[in-house]
């Protein structure tokens, strides 16, 4: 996705959407041809038409119609978006990060660890010092390959993977051990304090009642404002009319104070007299913004600055960014601890926002780190596509105990389903050759990840 | 033969191979002396014994995915999928194995159809790896898409396939099978002291993938195939000018390389435990390419590693036994912390195939 200016008197909807269709096209033809071999493996193995029609359709209203269906969707896409992010960090720096499982377990153990430990910290401190800690853990966690990668040459597809295994036997050992609670029969930590769990979107009227809480959303609506409000005065349109850098700052800061202090007023009683999300037991959580906030700030990151700027030529050119004087060694390690960094949040996330018992359980694996990989790679790293890969991924995972209940096929083929998206995802050429479609024209090459085995860079 | 012993040794020094081989004898009186250590000095003649056949059953599948590494990669080809077509192999076998003993017993007496149907169920375990590997070569050899993601796709098409026919067949009210392979003694040898209990009363996969070591090396250093192999990984234009067909040679290498990985996928449920479980490979495939790394891409290297990652987790399994006060799961992290310490290179540089990764363009 490369983003070249279009001049304004060009601009037409028709190009629009044409360039949409030719960023989205083989994705989706991929999607349709994996669904398509779907349908034959379960002729094969079921043998009957019907099961294929029932599987399908349960699948869809499973994901999207049933009760709560669409939120659970949600829920599952959150640690996907997540989770594909840190993979595509990784594969644009030109790092193979298949460790993120690995990275999600140790971000879910600090985030029980903190939920636990800092009890009786109000929400405004804890919940960041909780996300803080998941994902120092997680970035900590893949920094280590990333520093051994950069050093020694160890190859990170390996290394990561190992790491992975030391991570489950060491959440284990944390769970069964220092950490487990000694009240409950389970296997599981204590229960982590409220003031650490992600809100339910339900949650919302009765959290806000407490001031303190109240000042927390206040602050991070504020923040958001400015932030946006900065990005649109640097925009061409209204930098040519101001001028004055002074001017914008207190523009921007005014309009950040006036959201926050409305918030801060306004919204408890507000949101008391009406608010949109009353189900108390759908389970969709504030993880969703901090998921959508992560996608648009790694595409901040990666796009618009220049440390995104040096990751990428890393990626794209090892040897032209050494020439260029970027250090390899740093980015390497950096780009490594950010994708820990948030696969460490999406198991944060799953523990305060999700977990049942408000714990984390022994068993506590997802199966999320391979699918991740296949987001990455369908979305082709770009951070607006990941969210609609997720999405996608996740509507197929929150469908699927409605199609194994509906029609008796396992679950497991969903599995299959997103492993041939993935497959004809990275073959384009299988699909042109299905769908008989004409090359198209070379576009700008991704990162190269095969650099061989050994060796300091 | 003593032709092939010269050869064999002097292509060991050739390799340098001699200091991977005293590296690995420093290994195993270390972790013997460790072992000793840790569970106080019990670890008597029997135990030791028992501890190295123990290790040799748990080199054969690390070692079959060393040998597969080292086909594909010392012909051009990265292989990350081996971990996948391991699982696949051990899902196939098992199912086969189950299949063709219930078609067979009544017909044939248990006996027979049991032998029968676990050598069917090897080589079809072998067959649906050689059809992954075929799926790999096209991939990346053909289509020219990068060979770790090839190999990505292969792992996740394994873990669905083998999740959906799992739950969908094998999960519940499965009739009993026939079990894994016997052990085979070998007359004479295996009444030699010390030596023949561990090396020669094994089950018939350890055995062939002895011999498939030595093989393997001494058809990558002492044949033409060898030299072809060897040349189309480190300049394929070189052997490509000299008439080496560098795409035919790479395709037929992937497929060896995923008959080897076939074995040691077969090697889980036809050998080790007569069950199947998803993801019961549980990264000894990946553990595989780290001993194919410290072998420095050699088969008799790569054994070396095999045997060092075997002794790992089996001295953790006579350390669990004897000390069970010590929590398991530091035991069992040792293999993967050891394979990450040994990819760092502290035993020696290790340089791979200089074309191995790169798609070859035909000019």
């Amino acid at each position: 996705m490369s983003n070249i200016p279009v001049a304004r008197a060009n601009f037409s909807w028709r190009r629009l959407a044409g360039d949409f269709w030719q960023l989205i096209k083989m994705p989706a033809l991929a999607i349709i041809l994996a669904f398509a071999v779907g349908v034959v493996v379960i002729l094969l193995t079921s043998r009957s038409l019907t099961t294929v029609g029932e599987a399908y359709y349960g699948l869809l209203r499973g994901a999207l119609f049933k009760q709560r269906g669409f939120s659970e969707t949600l829920v599952a896409t959150i640690p996907y978006i997540f989770l594909s992010l840190a993979v595509a960090v990784g594969f644009k720096t030109g790092l193979f990060n298949i460790g993120v499982e690995g990275q999600y377990t140790i971000g879910s153990v600090c985030a029980a660890w903190a939920g636990v430990a800092f009890s009786g910290l109000p929400a405004i401190i804890h919940l960041p010092l909780v996300l803080l800690a998941g994902a120092l853990g997680g970035a900590a966690w893949a920094a280590l390959p990333g520093y051994l990668k950069a050093r020694t040459g160890a190859h990170e597809v390996i290394s990561t993977m190992m790491m992975n295994y030391v991570a489950f036997r060491l959440a284990e050992f944390l769970v069964d051990g220092p950490l487990r609670d000694p009240l409950s029969s389970g296997v599981q930590t204590s229960a982590i304090s409220p003031a650490a769990e992600l809100w339910k979107l339900s949650a919302y009227p009765a959290r806000l009642q407490d001031p303190l809480n109240a000042l927390m959303v206040a602050l991070v609506a504020a923040l958001l404002v400015i932030v946006l409000a900065r990005a649109l005065l640097k925009s061409s349109r209204f930098a040519a009319r101001m001028q004055s850098a002074a001017r914008r700052r207190s523009l921007y800061i005014g309009a950040g104070l006036l959201v926050g202090v409305l918030c801060f007023v306004a919204l408890p009683p507000l949101s008391k007299a009406w608010w949109p999300f009353t189900d108390p037991y759908d389970r969709l959580h504030s993880g969703l913004f901090l998921a959508v906030l992560a996608a648009v700030g790694v595409w901040w990151l990666l796009w618009k600055t220049t440390l995104g700027f040096e990751l990428r030529m890393v990626g794209a050119n090892p040897s032209a960014a050494r020439y260029a004087g970027v250090s390899i060694t740093r980015s390497i390690i950096l780009s490594m601890a950010i994708s820990g960094a948030l696969a460490g949040l999406a198991g944060t996330i799953e523990v305060i926002g999700v977990s049942i018992c408000g714990c984390l359980p022994l068993i506590f694996s997802s199966g999320y780190g391979w699918d991740s990989i296949g987001i990455a790679l369908l979305a082709r790293n770009n951070p607006f596509g990941i969210l609609a890969a997720s999405l996608l991924f996740g509507a197929m995972r929150n469908g699927a105990d409605l199609m194994e209940l509906n029609s008796g096929v396992s679950k497991y083929i969903i599995s299959l389903i997103q492993a041939l998206v993935l497959l004809f995802v990275s073959a384009p050429a299988i699909v042109r050759w299905v769908y008989r479609i004409k090359a198209a024209p070379k576009q700008e090459d991704d990162a190269k990840l095969t650099t061989g085995w050994g060796g300091p860079l | 033969m003593s032709v092939f012993m010269d050869r064999l040794r002097s292509g060991l020094i050739r390799n340098r191979g001699w200091v991977t081989v005293l590296l690995g004898l420093f290994g195993l009186v270390a972790i013997w002396a460790l072992l000793n250590l840790v569970i106080g000095g019990k670890c008597e003649q029997k135990c030791v014994i028992d501890t190295l056949a123990q290790t040799l059953r748990q080199v054969t599948p690390i070692a079959f995915a060393a040998l597969c590494g080292v086909i594909c990669e010392r012909s051009g080809v990265i292989n990350i999928g081996i971990e996948g077509m391991m699982l696949m192999a051990a899902m196939v076998g098992y199912a086969f194995n189950l299949l063709v003993f219930q078609l067979l017993k009544d017909s044939l007496g248990v006996e027979t159809a049991g032998n029968v149907s676990r050598i069917v169920a090897m080589l079809m375990g072998v067959l649906s790896t050689v059809l992954l590997a075929w799926l790999h070569a096209v991939v990346s050899i053909r289509f020219k898409v990068d060979q770790v993601i090839s190999g990505t796709v292969i792992n996740i098409l394994a873990l669905g396939f083998t999740g959906y026919i799992y739950r969908q067949f094998l999960a519940q009210n499965v009739p009993a099978g026939p079990g894994t392979f016997p052990l085979v003694s070998i007359p004479f040898l295996s009444s030699i002291p010390f030596i023949g209990p561990i090396l020669f009363v094994q089950k018939p996969l350890t055995y062939i993938m002895l011999i498939a070591v030595f093989f393997i090396h001494y058809m990558l250093f002492y044949t033409p195939w060898g030299l072809r192999t060897r040349a189309i990984g480190e300049h394929p234009r070189a052997a490509d000018t000299l008439g080496v067909d560098v795409i035919r040679m790479r395709y037929i290498n992937v497929l060896w390389g995923g008959v080897l990985a076939g074995l040691g996928g077969v090697w889980f449920t036809l050998e080790a435990v007569d069950v199947f479980n998803p993801g019961m490979t549980n990264g000894l495939g990946f553990i595989g390419l780290a001993a194919m790394i410290f072998g420095k891409w050699t088969p008799i290297g790569s054994l070396v590693g095999a045997i060092i990652f075997g002794l790992g987790s089996s001295v953790t399994a006579t350390i669990s036994i004897f000390r069970p006060d010590i929590p398991s799961q530091f035991p069992q992290m040792l293999p993967y912390i050891l394979t990450i310490i040994i990819l760092t290179g502290v035993v020696g540089r290790a340089i791979s195939p200089a074309a191995s990764g790169q798609p070859y363009e035909k000019q």
